[in-house]
């Protein structure tokens, strides 16, 4: 009987800590990446599948650390650059996160103004109204409301699954596949492969990660659910991104079609499967940009204020911080107006987002090291000497594979 | 809220005053004119109001620096061009690290780093630290916390103010320097041995912060930060911080510092906000304070704890001044001047017989204008209305409000006197409910 209700004592306090990690990594499952996850589907099939178990890991050891290092010392990864490194490391630092957030944020509404046009919307409707739905949740919000929001977007891919399903895929073939990929050493299966893997861990989401765990004032002691929090997001993540390389992979690899964006996948899925998993795809990835449009601005304007040392937090009022609530805007502003600018190309500013924090990544993992190592900040909590083995093997993989995709992508936009 | 606000104006552009951004990283060289390293922190004495250099850092060595620690005696320039030692380079002794328990790093304790503006109740991050030079020794004499500060530590001041100077010449960034004096300082730094904050001994600026203000100050700081400053005040302070944070807080302030150090506090506290405080608490946690506090307090609370919250009962403080009949008033008055409170009690002193039962209230006013040598019933109020132990806090409220008391009696059915309901109690009662209904009509007052 004691047993049964120290379990779910467990259980409540871990849905209370539950929160962070999930939607850090959801949030992985943007725009950006649900085009790459329909394209390495559509253009390799089953192949690519097995990639995800390694992506797991990565993802769990480096959220771990983030998690880890904001349950220790109660400061967002910004405030520890900026207390050990100095500020001008700090301010490049950030100087750098906003430019690449803006790209990010920009491919977010680029992916609303896609699933507007599958769904038959108004794509200014619809881009004008996220932008102000955006700003308002934050402005008018508070951190817990804001959050219980952020757990239904999370809720909402499911909506990928259920067309996987639609499209009725033959799972004796899928579990071969993982257990024995067919991997073809092309130049494209490589760079795809590394995009897949880039799309999955970028910098912004370490710095929010961080700042919304010491938001929510985890204990020491209760760390152990933070971590499962961190591995739970890493799971969920990873298989919403698998059923959405099963859906293309069952539908467009098999028809030999190929495909660019996520709103080719959507398009072309019509009429090879039906018109639900059209509709799915299509509100998968509305919410999926939307969700992480709603981050992305937040994220930024909360780790430059941290870092810069300027009154932040949604429960300020704008004379009280005001560079706060101006990056926010305008991050926001700039993003929507860029995607609703006639003839502009959405497809190189996605891709271009990515280059962004190809480059912006790895400064941010050798910082990460660096503090989670720091015997001062840490005390017992430095990594030990198998995770540390891991973690750099990790970070070294990330580096090398995120040189490769930004000396390739910038050949390939010149 | 009004405040004065600190002098933040323009230090005179004297080269006495000097910015740490100056020297920091400037190289160092011995008496020979070798380059040892760069100068990597200052340390300073924390004894005095404003802190005086007892010895720089220098640190060498990339990516694993070692560091020195010279005594002040042995610089002998220092100025933002050159840094020069009077030893020679052979007898520094470099380590892996520099450690220090007591004294303040400014590097490492200051600089970029949080601290409490006690002046203006706020956490701020210091962009610079203001010296005062005297000869050769520095006098940390402001922290800035200004933009110009940090468009400095960037190393863009020249050209930022070229612009400015060019577009706007008066434009309002040139004169906005940010400067808070050190003596409203309070550094967050923890001094590892007693995990306590390393407090400015003389200043002691934090108990002069409201407690409401401290209190919300304290939830602002990251949690190891919160036990350390905590742990670093004295009990009163504690007290009265303690019932100005949310229960979020006090539950993780229970802990971290354990039920018997946060009894000895709720000894200290008002018995109705201890109560209030306690009733918040699982059943099993209430019943582990109540056995380890003073048995006499713990009597009083389980008593309190019985009644309801919302009743009369549960509301009232069991502070209270009473009297017998037949003392005169200069007794009285006497009698309140000895008489210590652990909050200031509303204005009455009720009579009361031998078995404490309420007869006659009395307020100060009525005291101070009467004559010495009267008897205090002669001076009392004709009428005094009470409440009973289950009274609500409606009706408390309408009765309060009705004959303009600041705090009515409470007795139980026998008419003993059992404590008094305080206006700002039920204030913040009545406010409470009033909010609910405002918000179910959906009118959002204006802020």
């Amino acid at each position: 009987m004691g047993k049964l209700k120290n379990f779910w004592r467990e259980i409540v306090i871990f849905l209370s800590i539950l929160g962070p990690g999930l939607i850090t990594a959801n949030v992985d499952n943007d725009a950006g990446g649900i085009t790459t996850y329909s394209v390495a589907g559509a253009h390799f099939g089953f192949s690519m599948l097995w990639a995800f178990v390694p992506i797991i890991i990565a993802l769990i050891v480096i959220q771990e650390m983030s998690s880890r290092m904001a349950v220790v010392t109660g400061k967002g990864l910004a405030d520890l650059i900026r207390e050990e490194f100095g500020v001008k490391i700090t301010f490049y630092a950030m100087l750098g996160l906003v430019y690449s957030n803006v790209f990010n944020t920009i491919a977010e509404f680029a992916g609303i103004a896609a699933s507007a046009d599958l769904l038959g919307i108004n794509k200014y409707a619809m881009v004008l109204g996220s932008a102000v739905f955006v700003w308002f949740l934050i402005v008018k919000g508070t951190y817990k409301s804001i959050e219980k929001i952020f757990l239904i977007f999370c809720f909402f891919y499911v909506a990928y699954v259920i067309s996987a399903f639609y499209t009725k895929p033959d799972w004796h073939q899928v579990a071969r596949d993982i257990v024995r990929p067919q991997i073809t050493w092309s130049r494209e299966y490589l760079l795809l492969l590394i995009a897949v893997i880039g799309t999955t861990i970028t910098p912004w989401m370490q710095f929010y990660q961080q700042s919304s765990v010491v938001e929510k004032g985890i204990k020491l002691a209760d760390y152990k659910y933070s971590k499962l929090d961190v591995i739970c997001g890493a799971f969920v993540v990873n298989i919403v991104a698998f059923f959405i390389v099963l859906v293309c992979a069952n539908t467009l690899f098999k028809s030999g079609i190929r495909i660019e964006t996520a709103r080719d996948a959507a398009l072309a899925l019509r009429p090879l499967a039906d018109n639900w998993s059209y509709y799915l795809f299509a509100v998968g990835l509305f919410n999926a940009s939307l969700f992480a449009a709603c981050i992305l601005p937040l994220s930024t304007a909360y780790c430059v204020c941290e870092g810069m040392g300027w009154e932040q937090g949604v429960n300020k009022k704008f004379r009280e911080a005001p560079q706060f609530y101006t990056l926010y805007t305008i991050t926001i502003a700039i993003a929507a107006l860029v995607v609703l600018m006639p003839n502009i190309k959405l497809v190189p500013l996605m891709i271009s987002a990515q280059t962004k924090n190809g480059i912006l990544l790895p400064f941010v993992l050798i910082f990460m090291l660096l503090l989670v190592n720091n015997k001062r900040l840490m005390g017992q909590y430095t990594n030990s000497r198998i995770y540390n083995i891991i973690a750099i093997t990790t970070v070294v993989l990330l580096i090398g594979m995120t040189i490769v995709l930004l000396v390739t992508s910038l050949m390939g936009i010149s | 809220m009004n405040q004065i606000k600190p002098d933040y104006s323009k230090p005179t552009p004297n080269p006495v005053f000097t910015y740490f951004s100056a020297f920091m990283d400037q190289e160092v060289l011995d008496t020979r004119g070798e380059r040892i390293g760069r100068l990597y922190d200052i340390i300073v004495k924390v004894a005095q109001i404003y802190p005086q250099s007892t010895s720089l850092i220098v640190r060498k060595g990339f990516p694993n620096h070692k560091y020195a620690l010279v005594p002040w005696q042995n610089v002998s320039q220092l100025n933002p061009r050159e840094i020069i030692l009077n030893i020679e380079k052979s007898s520094l002794v470099f380590a892996e690290k520099h450690d220090n328990k007591d004294e303040l790093s400014l590097r490492r304790d200051i600089l970029d780093q949080q601290v409490v503006d006690t002046y203006n109740h706020k956490v701020i991050r210091v962009n610079d630290i203001h010296f005062l030079r005297v000869e050769n020794s520095l006098t940390v004499a402001h922290v800035d916390i200004g933009g110009r500060g940090l468009v400095r530590r960037l190393g863009f001041e020249k050209w930022v103010d070229l612009i400015c100077k060019l577009i706007h010449p008066g434009a309002r960034y040139l004169k906005l320097e940010r400067l808070i004096p050190w003596k409203y300082i309070q550094p967050l730094s923890i001094n590892p041995a007693s995990m306590t904050i390393k407090i400015n001994v003389p200043q002691k600026q934090l108990t002069n912060i409201p407690a409401a203000d401290l209190g919300e100050i304290l939830q602002d700081l990251p949690l190891t930060d919160q036990v350390a400053l905590f742990k670093s005040l004295d009990l009163n302070t504690r007290a009265k911080v303690f019932m100005n944070v949310d229960f979020k807080t006090q539950h993780f302030l229970i802990e971290e510092l354990g039920f018997a150090e946060i009894a000895t506090i709720i000894n200290v506290i008002p018995s109705d906000e201890a109560t209030d405080f306690l009733e918040k608490l699982p059943k099993e946690e209430t019943k582990e304070f109540l056995k380890i506090m003073e048995s006499k307090q713990a009597k009083k609370l389980s008593e309190l704890l019985g009644y309801s919250s919302d009743s009369a009962g549960g509301l009232m403080t069991t502070e209270y001044l009473s009297c017998g009949k037949g003392q005169t008033v200069g007794q009285v008055i006497q009698y309140i001047k000895e008489k210590s409170f652990k909050v200031e009690p509303a204005q009455y002193v009720y009579l009361v017989d031998n078995e404490n039962k309420l007869l006659a209230s009395v307020n100060f006013k009525r005291l101070m204008l009467a004559a010495n040598e009267e008897p205090v019933e002669k001076v009392a109020f004709p009428k005094t209305y009470f409440v009973k132990l289950d009274s609500s806090v409606k009706e408390v409220a309408y009765l309060m409000e009705k004959y303009k008391y600041y705090a009515i009696p409470v007795v139980d059915e026998h008419n003993v006197l059992k404590g008094i309901v305080t206006v700002d109690d039920i204030l913040s009662q009545v406010i409470a409910i009033a909010w609910r209904r405002l918000k179910k009509i959906n009118i959002t007052p204006k802020q």
